[in-house]
């Protein structure tokens, strides 16, 4: 017999309360999804379940002295927390453009971690004088 | 010598209010500029670095940071000039125009405008303000405070953390705290339900195992140089501790997301009254307010949960300052919409019926509501014009709850004719009994 | 006799389970045994104060707690102060404290300020209403009438001297009930007894026209004009700054731990920072000062401590009230101090306040949430303000003695010590009276001496700090031109910006945390109580001080507001 697995979706505000029926075969039916993406993660969750992991790193200027990143896709939940630690020792020390990879194949994943941000070269001064003029336009 | 500038729009505040207010602007042919006190755009969002924002606007799941540099981005693209790094003081009318003095490192300006756009977002209410007690350590601080210390600066404000309050700022610092190597203690929610949304305590609190208690408070506060601990106690339905049901618990920070306020002082001093539910100005669907040529938007008009929502009403408002800075004062028609029972507030608190006719609306008029109760089985929102009372609007919801808002559209052809006010109710769905 | 009758008083009074005993010692009397408890501690001492003694000291014990010992401060950075040598070494940075030694510096003499926290003006003078209290209140033929009266003076010329803001809002006393006017006289011969001056009676309409919020069970009120307001920590700074700018040495971190004593003269004086010589020593050491007259055998009285604790209302509330105002019992006008109310700061702000309890605890400022409700009273006197104005509270405690007056004297027993103890409410508005005193009584015993000259060089003002509030905008304009800093708003609620924090961090007796940069500039103290300003003047702090910014602390060491960094546990 199959059991059923109840949780909150998390992929959008909403916040779906879903039910997966697991243990038949085929893809496993899900209740409770507004939309067609909840049915997708619910199977996904059900059985492995992953997210996208949003931190930062350490860049070696003083005016900026954190990038934020985030993980191209979703790592394993169990995982997360070492996935973290395994950015402690990234060091971001050239200016580059959200988008850009910052960490690649973290723990062997097949996963990397892109910046979330811009690191412009002209705020990379120390922590106030030369902090971001970034779109200034007059 | 003073420097002096004259714009059609000015836009004060750099966040995604202010920066979607101003690309409309510009788009609309007017001369724009954003003031904004820090020395990046991007307001508030510069340190969301987590996702989730984006998914109306853009269709896609975006760090805060990300979406933030789109919008400025795309501002600037438009024509909208900013000036990050400078300090709106004091805001005045002079004349016909708005005058607004302004301060930057090395440079006072004075920018004189004929539409202001009021896009300050709020702050965060603070220990204090819930009568937080005991001593005053080293290590009490809000969620948004812990946020900028994490994200920006990279500094730890606990290693051992209580967090009071489950908003959704609160809820998402407990996740940066341990992914950024601390311990969380504990979330206490003096209410009995979350206020954060059901997403952020599943992927926030369950996927790292952190204990969220409900209808218990932090009482007093330990410590002398840094926190040492809290007292916690249970309450009772009104929200008052019981007695004999204090405990201690060890910590070195106290962490509060206990709620924002929107940030007002400058549409106070403009002699804009205040709403006592938002703490926002009162304003109609493009978010002119009762003064002309004044208008709010983002989460200095109401705290809005999501930033998509947010960009929404800059865009509205931008777009009105720009047809007001160029065509002058308009004839409005103002009818008010209430928030009748069931419902917590309603935004905007007016619709301005003759804003059609200056095709500033296209598909009709945005209102924003949260209900005032948390409805699990399903509930039901009307939309009645007083007077007639007629039923303009009806729709279904699974649930409601407070934290979540909720937006309809209402096309203003639909307001018949001699109704004195629209008013939004929201009862149970089955019984159909109004609130609890 | 009366050694006799106090014992037999005492023991009918102290209850089942006590056991107190009294002798005299110099011309005071000791309490000795266990009390019931505080409370009746506490009772003791003031019916032990009806006798007559020159002062009474309470040792008393009581079950469960612990007599309070001043906490063992560790060596801290900075210069030694062993083998040194001074003229007057002043214990205690309060506002007393601070002013003594301005004082001092009117003279051609050396003078060290020791003060054991990391700023001044940290305990009592930072922890009050600020108000300059017109006199009225204090029982006739007290120190504390007199000094308040002549301090009240004094405030005027003096805030101006040191840069300081201060304002006469005047102090209105309302009453509720028709028998009040039957007081009226009584009031008239009491300000006339302390020397009060210009007061007035207001009729009902009076005070409807000069405060709309004042509730409509009013009666009419007495106003006394000479009531004041200023920032007392500002004031404090301003005077340890003069202090300080005329030559005498500030050394903070710096605490009294005894002194070394010979032919009833105190030779040396005994710190964390090593010992020095001393030719006279000022005991102003606020809630301690019984111990520091203990370090020299001279405790001929004993302090117990009443917490107050006060509302601060967000600064639009000074908008809707032009004086201080209360609205007491008219039952309680024999109450220990006055009832509290409503004042309106430099600021803008609104004291909500005092409470007045009985306490243990000289350095305890928790706060409860009975105290809370006890000040909610005060908000019917000005219905304009509501507890939704409420942004902060904070307590302090009053030194007190059990004759409930200031000791200002030089001891009888112990050549070279002054002693400012005891100085409870109105101290703040007497201390610039008390000063001038104690550093005549000082400067007294150096000349026994030798020659005492005048200090020529003497400069009553300061280089007081910029204070663009004060400026117009022009004037603001100009001055961000000079100092670009000036145009970092760095504190978004109270508009303070970098410039500000720097000329802070380098005063001449410097602020080196958060706090004591929110007590100079104000950073920190509006209405978002520092979540928008503390990373902007933590980076700011860092940078002067050259330190990196988790050593940044709110209140100095053991208070860091960062513990270390993130990523700091991967990279280990
Ligand atoms: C700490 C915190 C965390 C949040 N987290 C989330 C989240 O995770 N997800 C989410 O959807 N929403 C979040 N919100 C809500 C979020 O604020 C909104 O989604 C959105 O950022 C609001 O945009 P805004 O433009 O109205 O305000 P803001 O982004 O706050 O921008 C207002 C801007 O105005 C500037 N400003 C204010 N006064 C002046 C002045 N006098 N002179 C010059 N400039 C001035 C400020 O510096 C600021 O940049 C959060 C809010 C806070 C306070
Ligand atoms: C709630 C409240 C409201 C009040 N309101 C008013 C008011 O409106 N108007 C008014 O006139 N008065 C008021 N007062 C009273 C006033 O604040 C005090 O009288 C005044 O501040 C006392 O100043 P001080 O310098 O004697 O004491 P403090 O400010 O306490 O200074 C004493 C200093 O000595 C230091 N010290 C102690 N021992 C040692 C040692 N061994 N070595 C080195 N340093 C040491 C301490 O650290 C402390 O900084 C109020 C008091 C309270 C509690
Ligand atoms: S199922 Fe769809 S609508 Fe519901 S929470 Fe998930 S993504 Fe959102």
């Amino acid at each position: 017999m199959g059991e059923t697995k109840s949780f909150v979706c998390v992929l959008c505000p909403r916040g779906c309360a879903l039910e997966v029926d697991i243990g038949a075969p085929g893809p496993a039916p899900v209740r409770g999804n507004a939309c067609p993406r909840g049915a997708e993660y619910g199977r996904l969750e059900a059985i492995d379940p992953r997210r996208s992991l949003t931190t930062t790193v350490a860049t070696a200027f003083p005016g900026r002295p954190r990038l934020p990143v985030k993980s191209s896709g979703g790592i394993p939940l169990a995982r997360l927390v070492e996935a973290a630690r395994g950015l402690d020792s990234v060091l971001v020390d050239r200016p580059l453009r959200r988008g850009e990879v910052v960490a690649a194949n973290l723990l062997g994943l097949g996963i990397d971690i892109v910046a979330t941000d811009d690191l412009a070269a002209e705020e990379l001064g120390d922590a106030m004088h030369g902090a971001g003029r970034a779109g200034e336009g007059a | 010598m003073l420097e002096r500038l004259d714009r059609d729009v000015a836009v004060i505040g750099g966040g995604p209010a202010g920066l979607a207010a101003a690309r409309a602007a510009a788009s609309a042919g007017a001369r724009v500029l954003v003031v904004e006190r820090e020395e990046r755009l991007g307001g508030i969002l510069k340190q969301c670095v987590h996702e989730g924002f984006g998914l109306e606007r853009f269709g896609e799941a975006l760090a805060g940071p990300e979406y933030a540099a789109r919008e400025a981005e795309s501002a600037l693209a438009a024509g909208a000039e900013a000036r990050p790094g400078s300090f709106v003081a004091r805001a005045s009318r002079e004349g016909g125009l708005f005058l607004l003095r302004c301060l930057r490192r090395g440079g006072a300006y004075e920018l004189r405008a004929r539409a202001l756009v009021l896009a300050t977002g709020c702050r965060e209410r603070t220990d204090r303000q819930v009568l937080v007690q005991g001593d005053r350590p080293a290590g009490v601080l809000t969620a948004g405070l812990a946020q900028y210390l994490v994200n920006v600066q990279g500094l730890l404000p606990a290693r051992r953390a209580v967090i009071l309050g489950s908003g959704d700022i609160g809820l998402i610092m407990a996740r940066r705290l341990t992914l950024e190597g601390a311990e969380v203690e504990g979330v206490y929610e003096i209410k009995a339900e979350p206020s954060g949304l059901s997403r952020n305590v599943r992927q926030c609190l369950e996927d790292f195992g952190i204990p969220l208690r409900l209808s218990t408070t932090v009482t007093a506060v330990h410590g002398k140089g840094r926190v040492a601990g809290v007292t916690l106690a249970s309450v009772d339905q009104r929200g008052a501790p019981i007695r004999g049901s204090e405990r201690e618990v060890e910590c070195d920070g106290l962490v509060l997301s206990v709620g924002l306020i929107p940030e007002n002082e400058l549409a106070a001093s403009l002699g804009l009254e205040l709403d006592g539910l938002t703490r926002g100005p009162r304003a109609d669907q493009s978010g002119a307010c009762l003064a002309e040529g004044l208008y709010c938007c983002g989460n200095a008009l109401h705290v809005n949960d999501l930033a998509d929502y947010v960009s929404e009403s800059g865009e509205a408002a931008g777009r009105a300052a720009a047809a007001y800075a160029r065509g002058g004062p308009a004839r409005r028609e103002l009818l008010p919409v209430k928030a009748g029972s069931g419902v917590l507030y309603a935004v905007p608190q007016f619709l301005d019926l003759a804003a059609a006719g200056r095709g500033q609306v296209e598909a009709g008029a945005r209102i924003y509501f949260r209900s005032n109760a948390t409805l699990r089985e399903g509930a039901r929102l009307v939309l009645k014009a007083e007077g007639s009372g007629e039923v303009l609007l009806e729709r279904s919801y699974r649930a409601l709850r407070p934290p979540e808002m909720e937006r309809v559209e209402l096309e203003l052809g639909r307001v018949p004719e001699g109704a004195s006010a629209l008013c939004l109710e929201i009862s149970r769905k089955e019984r159909g009994d109004g609130r609890d | 006799m009366r050694l006799g009758s106090l014992r037999a008083g005492l023991r009918k009074r102290a209850g089942a389970g006590a056991e107190v005993e009294a002798r005299e010692w110099r011309g005071s009397v000791v309490l000795e045994g266990r009390a019931r408890d505080w409370r009746s501690k506490v009772e003791l001492g003031w019916y032990a104060a009806g006798f007559g003694y020159k002062g009474v000291v309470n040792d008393l014990e009581v079950e469960g707690l612990a007599p309070e010992r001043p906490e063992a401060p560790g060596r801290p950075a900075g210069a030694s102060l062993e083998g040194e040598s001074f003229d007057v070494a002043v214990v205690g940075g309060g506002v007393v404290g601070c002013a003594i030694a301005r004082e001092l510096a009117r003279w051609k003499v050396s003078v060290i300020l020791l003060e054991k926290e990391c700023d001044v003006a940290v305990h009592t003078s930072s922890r009050n209403d600020g108000m300059i209290h017109d006199g009225f209140a204090a029982k006739p033929g007290t120190l504390k009438a007199r000094y308040n009266v002549e301090g009240n003076r004094l405030w005027g010329p003096l805030a101006r001297e040191l840069g300081i803001e201060f304002s006469r809002p005047g102090s209105l006393v309302l009453y509720d009930s028709r028998a009040a006017a039957a007081l009226y006289p009584v009031m008239a011969a009491r300000a006339a007894e302390n020397r009060v001056e210009g007061w007035e009676f207001w009729g009902r309409g009076r005070v409807r026209a000069e405060e709309p919020g004042a509730p409509d069970s009013q009666r009419g009120g007495f106003f006394l004009p000479s009531a004041g307001v200023l920032s007392p920590y500002r004031a404090t700074v301003a005077l340890a700054e003069c202090a300080a700018a005329n030559g005498v040495r500030v050394s903070l971190e710096t605490a009294v731990l005894g002194f070394d004593t010979e032919d009833a003269r105190i030779t040396r004086v005994r710190t964390n920072r090593g010992a020095f010589r001393a030719g006279a020593v000022v005991n102003a050491a606020g809630n301690w000062a019984d111990h520091v007259a203990g370090y020299a055998n001279d405790r001929f009285f004993s302090l117990h401590q009443r917490r107050g604790v006060d509302l601060v209302l967000d600064s639009r509330a000074g908008a809707l009230q032009r004086h201080i105002l209360a609205m007491p019992d008219l039952f309680q006008l024999h109450a220990k101090t006055k009832g509290g109310g409503l004042v309106v700061t430099t600021e803008g702000n609104v004291l909500v306040g005092p409470t007045a309890a009985e306490a243990p605890g000289r350095e305890d400022y928790a706060t409860s949430q009975a105290e809370m409700r006890e000040l909610e009273r005060h908000f019917r006197v000005n219905k304009l303000l509501s507890p939704s104005m409420v942004i902060t509270y904070f307590a302090g405690v009053r030194p007190c003695t059990y004759e409930e007056d200031f000791v200002v004297e030089r001891s009888d027993y112990v050549r070279n010590l002054v002693h400012a103890a005891g100085i409870q409410s109105p101290g703040l508005a007497s201390a610039p009276a008390i000063a001038a005193d104690v550093a005549r009584s000082a400067i007294g015993i150096l000349a026994e001496r030798a020659r005492v000259e005048p200090n020529p060089s003497f400069r009553a003002g300061r280089r007081a700090p910029v204070d663009p509030r004060r400026l117009s905008w022009e004037e603001r304009a100009e001055l961000v031109e000079r100092r670009p800093d000036c145009g970092r708003i760095v504190c978004r609620c109270e508009e303070v910006s970098e410039g500000e924090v720097r000329d802070a961090l380098r005063g001449l007796v410097p602020a080196a945390s958060l706090d004591a940069v929110k007590r100079r500039t104000r950073a920190g103290a509006g209405r978002c109580h520092g979540g928008f300003c503390t990373p902007r003047v933590m980076e700011i702090i860092a940078d002067e001080a050259g330190i990196p910014l988790p050593e940044v602390t709110k209140k100095g060491p053991g208070s860091p507001v960062a513990l270390g960094r993130t990523k700091e546990a991967g990279r280990a």
